[in-house]
């Protein structure tokens, strides 16, 4: 099986646009997290998300996820220096939940008498962001669409792994893109998995998720292909475990076994002993339940105050399909520069979780190794283990 | 990908308005194929395979894919406790649940919000409940796609068998005729465009795995491909090189002559259907017959999938169905044959399907 | 009103909203537990108890504190129903 590096970067996030802005917001610990605009909130307990400021780059005709989607991979594109030839053969993996679900809702609450014009009804599925990405860059190579709910971003960089290291491909573009939806914040206030106040990851005092969105994309390419071109390498894309609770619908399993299954297979393939990954970007959505389950997995597996461990949903909030990659990048980052990015909003820990998480400022700790974990919706658990540079 | 040391198919299921069962149900229909007089399925059959308790909390679409995975499972006699992944391909996912999501805020505000509804409106809720329903606790995924959704699961399941990392793998594909979509659609001049609802599985384990329990091998995935052919979004492109059957055949150690048969992705989308023909002729030289089902039974992700089972049948029979659009049956040349999948916009499937 | 108002609405919202089989629904009574796992129960779990109230506060128009720990007047309907008759303005 051929290493996997990672060779570019691009995200667009409530920060806004570009890694930079991204970076930039993590390391100081900003909330992004503030009343919604995108969509009507009146009548509901929580109104508040994290949502990108605007305006967005590229054509208003496409929907606001597929212009999410373009800049975010058009960056990671550029950041790589991929040329013609290496786009042509490139794979493409894309997670995603609701597609062009925003525009989609616009007309079904207009009551939808007018007929929808075929191309709104296409943007509207997930698979259409990758149909969109693969023409405005040229990319020719295999390319498919995972739907794995909040794990979705994490699994699609899973999945351009696996093509590499099988050695399908040398070289993938691979990320997860949400825009905020009416549909995603009805439900989950409906479920009553939201805090009116924004999220407080392992605070005593959580009461639940804020809801965001943005646009993480990474190239993956194989090491040597990585080598021969004299590509910067920020990270090795050392493992990852995919697995699943099969336990309920909605919430977690709670002893946390798919959960530390995930973290264990990833140090597994990586080679990797607990005691090497200095770092852990938790999942950490916010919920009482989450936080709880994810804190007793993370002791199971690496040991009580183990590692260091931050939540950037306190920050960015929930971006659903985005947040695999975007939280992968911010550990990709962290490596980088040897900062771990803070949980914001946490003025109280939680002595349930046996874990110092970061709170409200950043810190400044020499990194080679790190995790960073998505516990999807339906118990779809995905770990992705980084080391530094080429290892 | 190579898919050495062999990729075995241990079990089918299929829940459909033509053909509800496992291999022997799917065969006896192939051998005398005839479209249902509802394209759309009854409640009836479903009821046998899922308890009234799990009912309650099935959709639909998700009902028809618990259903077709159990029937898979039976048929093969994996044990789930051992390792099961599960790879459910689809083009629509659960769209009436979420309009009907929608219509209780649009009736009610958020007091017409169901919670039990919401999980369905994330496109992973076949996967989810279908994982829970028969205890897979390996890799979960949902892939969407148009048109080639099925195919890609199983190209995509048997990827993950023969790299050795899950000891088994259920792999299906969905998709409901849902009422609003099919109205939009139809208002948007894609009505004459055959589309049907279904679900289908397949088991694959490794044939070594398969034969050293003692399973019965229905019949063997040497290769399998995705890939891309260039063309605009949703396009019908006019490249006809074929990356996926090139692939596949080289991954197989095999030559176009080799293929005996051809299982394509028709369904009376003209233009489509003509892209892919062209692109079979260009690879496959002298033409073997092709079939379509998808002309008789309406395209969904769940016939991506019937059409692999239905390749191991006719590798073993050397019968083929539905060529030319008709009915009949055909006598091709039994052992390895095609399995192919081509997307508007160029997402692109290829499996060889051989005999045990 | 009558607490055997209160349990046919139950009963309606166990068919409307839970889905439920109209007989099964029927075949209920006020003793029937309610949470899955307990002998001769309904067979709900958390998702369905969700459910049930958001039904509960469109139907009673009551207002549910989900800051307290609601569990034991979800035991049977007869536990709910009181809770919900306790939560009605006096007729």
């Amino acid at each position: 099986m051929k290493p996997v590096v990672v060779t570019g970067l691009g995200a667009v996030s409530p920060y806004g646009a570009g890694v930079v802005a991204y970076w930039k917001g993590l390391a100081a610990g900003v909330c992004t997290i503030r009343d919604l605009t995108l969509i009507e909130t009146d009548g509901f307990r929580c109104r508040i998300g994290a949502e990108v400021p605007g305006p967005l780059a590229g054509s208003a005709r496409r929907t606001r996820a597929d212009r999410l989607a373009i800049a975010a991979a058009g960056e990671a594109l550029e950041d790589a220096g991929l040329g013609a030839r290496d786009r042509r053969a490139a794979a493409l993996v894309v997670g995603a939940v609701g597609g062009g679900m925003l525009e989609a809702e616009a007309w079904y609450w207009r009551g939808g008498a007018r007929p929808a014009c075929l191309s709104a009804v296409r943007a509207m599925l997930p698979s259409a962001h990758a149909e969109t990405l693969s023409s405005r860059f040229a990319l020719g190579g295999p390319r498919h669409t995972v739907v794995t709910a909040c794990s979705s971003g994490a699994v699609a960089l899973a999945e351009a792994a696996e093509l590499i290291a099988d050695g399908v491909v040398d070289v993938a573009l691979a990320g997860g893109v949400d825009a905020v939806t009416r549909i995603c914040f009805m439900g989950f206030n409906a479920l009553k998995l939201l805090d009116p106040v924004p999220c407080r990851p392992f605070d005593r005092e959580r009461r639940g998720m804020s809801i965001g969105e943005g646009a993480g994309f990474m190239v993956l390419e194989s090491r040597a292909r990585a080598r021969a071109r004299g590509a910067h390498v920020y990270a090795t894309l050392a493992g990852h475990g995919m697995t699943t609770d099969a336990f309920h619908v909605t919430a977690p399993e709670p002893d946390g076994d798919g959960m530390v299954r995930a973290m264990t297979a990833a140090l597994r393939q990586a080679g990797a002993a607990p005691a090497e990954v200095r770092y852990a970007n938790a999942h950490g959505t916010g919920t009482p339940q989450n936080d709880r389950i994810e804190g007793r997995a993370l002791a199971r597996v690496f040991g009580e105050g183990g590692l260091l461990v931050s939540s950037s949903k306190s920050m960015i909030g929930h971006t659903m399909a985005a947040a695999g990659s975007l939280e992968a990048i911010a550990t990709v980052l962290a490596l980088e520069h040897g900062v771990v990015p803070p949980t914001a909003n946490l003025a109280t820990p939680d002595p349930d979780v046996p874990f110092d998480c970061v709170p409200r400022v950043s810190r400044g700790v020499p990194l080679a190794c790190a995790i960073s974990n998505s516990f999807g919706f339906g118990g779809q658990n995905v770990t992705l283990l980084f080391r530094r540079g080429p290892a | 990908m190579t898919v050495e040391p062999g990729v075995a198919i241990t079990g089918v299921g299929v829940v459909s308005a033509a053909v509800t069962g496992d291999s022997a149900a799917l065969g006896a229909f192939l051998a005398a194929p005839s479209a249902p007089a509802d394209a759309a399925l009854g409640a009836g059959a479903l009821a046998a395979l899922v308890d009234p308790a799990e009912a309650r909390r099935l959709s639909r679409v998700c009902h028809l894919t618990v259903a077709a995975a159990r029937l898979a499972l039976r048929e093969s006699g994996v044990d789930p406790a051992a390792g099961l992944g599960l790879i459910v391909g689809t083009e629509f996912g659960d769209l009436g649940s979420t309009h009907a999501f929608a219509d209780g805020f649009l009736a009610r505000g958020p007091a017409g919000l169901s919670a039990l509804l919401f999980p369905n409106t994330v496109m992973n809720t076949m996967v989810a409940t279908t994982a829970i329903a028969v205890g897979a606790r390996e890799m979960a995924l949902t892939l969407n796609a148009p048109t080639v959704g099925g195919e890609l699961a199983v190209a995509r399941a048997a990827a993950a068998v023969a790299s050795g990392r899950v000891p088994a793998v259920l792999a299906g594909g969905v998709d409901e005729l849902d009422p609003v979509v099919e109205h939009e659609l139809t208002r948007l001049g894609l009505g004459a465009e055959c589309r049907g609802e279904g679900a289908a599985f397949v088991v694959l384990e490794p044939r070594a795995a398969a034969r050293a329990r003692g399973a019965t091998v229905l019949g063997e995935v040497r290769a399998a491909a995705w890939r891309a052919l260039p063309a605009r979004p949703w396009g019908v492109g006019r490249a006809r090189c074929s990356y996926a059957i090139d692939a596949a055949l080289k991954a197989a150690g095999a030559r176009p002559g080799d293929v005996g048969w051809v299982y394509a992705s028709g369904s009376r989308d003209e233009a489509r259907d003509r892209w892919e023909q062209a692109v079979l002729d260009a690879a496959l030289g002298p033409a073997p017959p092709v079939s379509a089902l998808g002309r008789l039974l309406g395209r969904h992700a769940g016939l991506g999938v019937l059409r692999v089972a239905a390749g191991a049948w006719t590798a073993r029979s050397g019968l083929l169905p539905v060529v030319n659009g008709t009915t009949g049956v055909a006598r091709v040349r039994p052992g390895r044959g095609l399995v192919h999948g081509l997307a508007r916009g160029g997402a692109h499937v290829a499996l060889l399907v051989d005999a045990a | 009103m009558e607490s055997k108002e209160v349990l046919d609405e139950l009963k309606t919202i166990l068919v409307a909203r839970l889905k439920f089989d109209p007989r099964r629904a029927a075949e209920t009574s006020e003793s029937t537990p309610l949470p899955k796992g307990i002998e001769g129960s309904i067979g709900l779990d958390s998702l369905d108890f969700i459910e049930l109230s958001i039904a509960i506060e469109e139907r009673f128009g009551i207002a549910m504190d989900e800051n307290q720990d609601l569990t034991e007047y979800f035991a049977s309907f007869d536990t709910l129903s009181r809770f919900i008759a306790g939560k009605l303005p006096s007729a």
